[in-house]
């Protein structure tokens, strides 16, 4: 469904990406893990479109879209919670959610969405008259997630969807993922907490300073000495 | 306790009032001009409420791009300015031409909003500070232009003897007619606002202002938003222009100088950015303020207290209150500070902007106002 071909950005004179291959099928949750400054969340903006690679090619269903602007990607189904949430703070959590659908235009179905939403985060529902700015910093993950469902996408691309939640909250959020996977979203997540993302995903990619140095089933990953010093803290 | 209810009902009342008052407001701007013909007041008062109902214009374009879309435009009279002279030059003896009017209004809409054009590809990419510093450049290089491009323009000399705009073989030639004129237009221009407030284009403009990398991850198109809310808020201008240069007979560059771009700035935000009433009081009230004030000093409270009554006055005084024109930018500078003080969202404030000024939503604190009250219930039954 999605893949980077050799891909390699720069930020002015940096390179950021050197030559990284990434491949996400269809009905896949892939997690790309990584220490700081690794490149995620680069990998992920070069994907959105919101920098460009400087050589390499993004394929998204067999399209290359390299030169496509970010609006149209979302157009093609492509929605993201990018890093730091990026709400609209001033905008109300309904308004919020109804900007994630900006380009959309079946009525109906956006008002299904915006029922899943609520259901996936009631509280969402409590709170949608008061603005995103003010809501505590779970509640805004919530909104972020929400938002992005409510484009209706094909394939997910989360930017550490756990950051700033509490673990109870990390692994629901980790369920909640699961679920939108079932519902046919195709997942591509990046995250610091690799247990809880390893476990729900089917493949991994490890990134270290731009470059792919490991990929392979979750399982696999899980089990792998380097991963379990490096990301899960033992010795 | 009591006042927790109070404060409730005040706020129900504000939003009824609200209503009324909008009401009230368009009432007396149909009537208004009747009342020279009752001999209520002078006809420098029908020309002042033409002058302001051009700057509504105004005030309403630039609140697209200051008030919707987040960005500072410092050189909007640049497309007043542009509208003005495209007027003035298809309908003078200066080159010879005459154009109906609809196609002169159209014209100096298609001019302001084509140049509205030119100025949004470049600044893109520009926001805060440094876009704020274009468009200043810009309004100095239109104007200096109208200055310097003697063959077209006559220079600082102007355009004299623009032509009565004539409408379904109307002309309008006195003040009564070029207000009702305007005030049709102010009132298409706000059915236009209305709706694209509520269209896709308000949603992304409105997005724009919170965060730029959000929208576009949103799916709207930046750029073309962007690029969208200058050319609208030109065409404003534009009309503007237009009306202003046949209402004046008479344009020159002199008239378009940075410092009406900042007056037209203090109208959007003195009124409430993003608040079609705040923005049009915002214009009334920048527009008559020294114009009721000379007025009271020079003429209404000497009718009253004596032609005399001001002499007793310190000199520095009495200078300023008879001048008081051209102290107008010290009044409105000592204004705006006050106000960004006191009252930041403006003088009657867009929901969205309360909401981001205030940390409580108003309607939350409806909300916790019905909690507090239901608990004071409780009591007084404990009480008995
Ligand atoms: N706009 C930018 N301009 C210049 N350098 C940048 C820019 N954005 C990121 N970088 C640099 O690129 C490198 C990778 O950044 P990136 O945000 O992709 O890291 P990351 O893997 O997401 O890290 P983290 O886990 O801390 O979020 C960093 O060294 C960063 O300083
Ligand atoms: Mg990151």
């Amino acid at each position: 469904m999605l893949r980077l071909e050799k891909v390699q950005t720069h930020y002015g004179r940096i390179e950021v990406l050197k030559f990284i291959d990434i491949e996400v099928n269809e009905g896949e949750i892939v997690c790309l893990l990584g220490g700081n400054a690794s490149g995620k969340s680069t990998t992920m903006k070069t994907i959105l479109g919101i920098v460009r690679p400087t050589s390499g090619r993004v394929v998204y269903r067999g399209e290359v879209i390299n030169d496509v602007p970010t609006a149209q990607r979302i157009k093609m189904g492509i929605a993201t919670v990018p890093e730091n949430r990026r709400l609209f703070p001033h905008l109300t959590v309904l308004e919020n959610l109804e900007m994630g659908a900006f380009t959309r235009n079946d009525k109906l179905g956006i008002q299904e969405d915006l029922k899943r939403v609520y259901q996936l985060f009631p509280v969402l529902e409590e709170r949608k008259n008061q603005r995103a700015g003010t809501l505590s910093g779970g509640e805004q993950q919530m909104v972020a997630v929400g938002r992005a469902l409510m484009a209706c996408p094909k394939l997910l691309i989360m930017d550490e969807p756990s950051m700033g939640l509490s673990p109870a909250l990390v692994d629901q959020s980790f369920e909640i993922i699961k679920e939108v996977n079932k519902q046919g979203v195709t997942i591509f997540v990046v995250e610091q907490n690799a247990q809880a993302a390893l476990s729900i995903a089917d493949r991994g990619y490890v990134l270290q300073t731009g470059e792919i140095v490991m990929e392979g089933k979750a399982s696999e990953l899980l089990k792998s000495d380097k991963i379990r010093k490096a990301y899960l803290g033992e010795a | 306790m009591k006042k927790t209810f109070k404060k409730e009902k005040l706020l129900k009342w504000s939003r009824i009032n609200r209503q009324v008052l909008i009401g009230a407001v368009l009432f007396l701007a149909f009537i208004f001009p009747l009342f020279n013909l009752l001999g209520w007041m002078g006809m420098v008062w029908v020309r002042l409420g033409v002058k302001v109902a051009v700057f509504v214009l105004l005030a309403l374009g630039l609140n697209i791009i200051i008030g919707e879309t987040g960005l500072l435009n410092l050189g909007y009279i640049a497309f007043f300015a542009i509208g003005a002279y495209t007027t003035a030059i298809f309908a003078s003896p200066r080159l010879g031409f005459h154009l109906p009017f609809w196609l002169l209004f159209l014209l100096s809409g298609f001019f302001a909003v084509a140049f509205g054009f030119l100025l949004g590809l470049p600044t893109l990419r520009l926001r805060g500070d440094y876009l704020a510093i274009v468009t200043l450049a810009f309004g100095e290089i239109v104007r200096i232009t109208l200055n310097n491009w003697e063959s077209v323009t006559n220079g600082p000399g102007g355009i004299p003897g623009i032509y009565d705009p004539v409408i379904f073989g109307l002309r309008i030639d006195n003040n009564f007619e070029y207000y009702y004129l305007t005030l049709g237009l102010i009132i298409l221009c706000l059915i236009l606002i209305r709706n694209l407030k509520n269209s896709r284009f308000g949603r992304a403009w409105n997005a724009l202002r919170e965060d730029e990398i959000a929208a576009e991850c949103a799916g709207i198109h930046v750029s073309m938003a962007k690029l969208l809310s200058f050319m609208v808020s030109s065409l404003f201008a534009g009309f503007a222009g237009c009306i202003f240069a046949s209402l004046q007979k008479f344009v020159n560059p002199q008239y378009f100088v940075f410092m009406q771009s900042v007056l037209v700035v203090c109208m959007v935000v003195l009124g409430g950015m993003g608040s079609i009433p705040g923005v049009i009081a915002g214009a009334i009230a920048l527009d008559t303020l020294p114009e009721i004030i000379r007025h009271t000093f020079a003429f209404w409270l000497p009718s009253f207290l004596g032609e005399d009554f001001l002499t007793s006055f310190p000199p520095l005084l009495q200078n300023f209150l008879f001048d008081f024109d051209r102290y107008r930018m010290l009044i409105f500078g000592l204004a705006i500070v006050l106000m960004m003080i006191f009252r930041p969202e403006g003088l009657i404030p867009s929901r969205a902007w309360q909401r981001e000024l205030h940390e409580i939503d108003p309607r939350l604190l409806e909300e916790t106002q019905m909690i507090r009250f239901d608990l004071e219930e409780e009591e007084k039954d404990l009480e008995v």
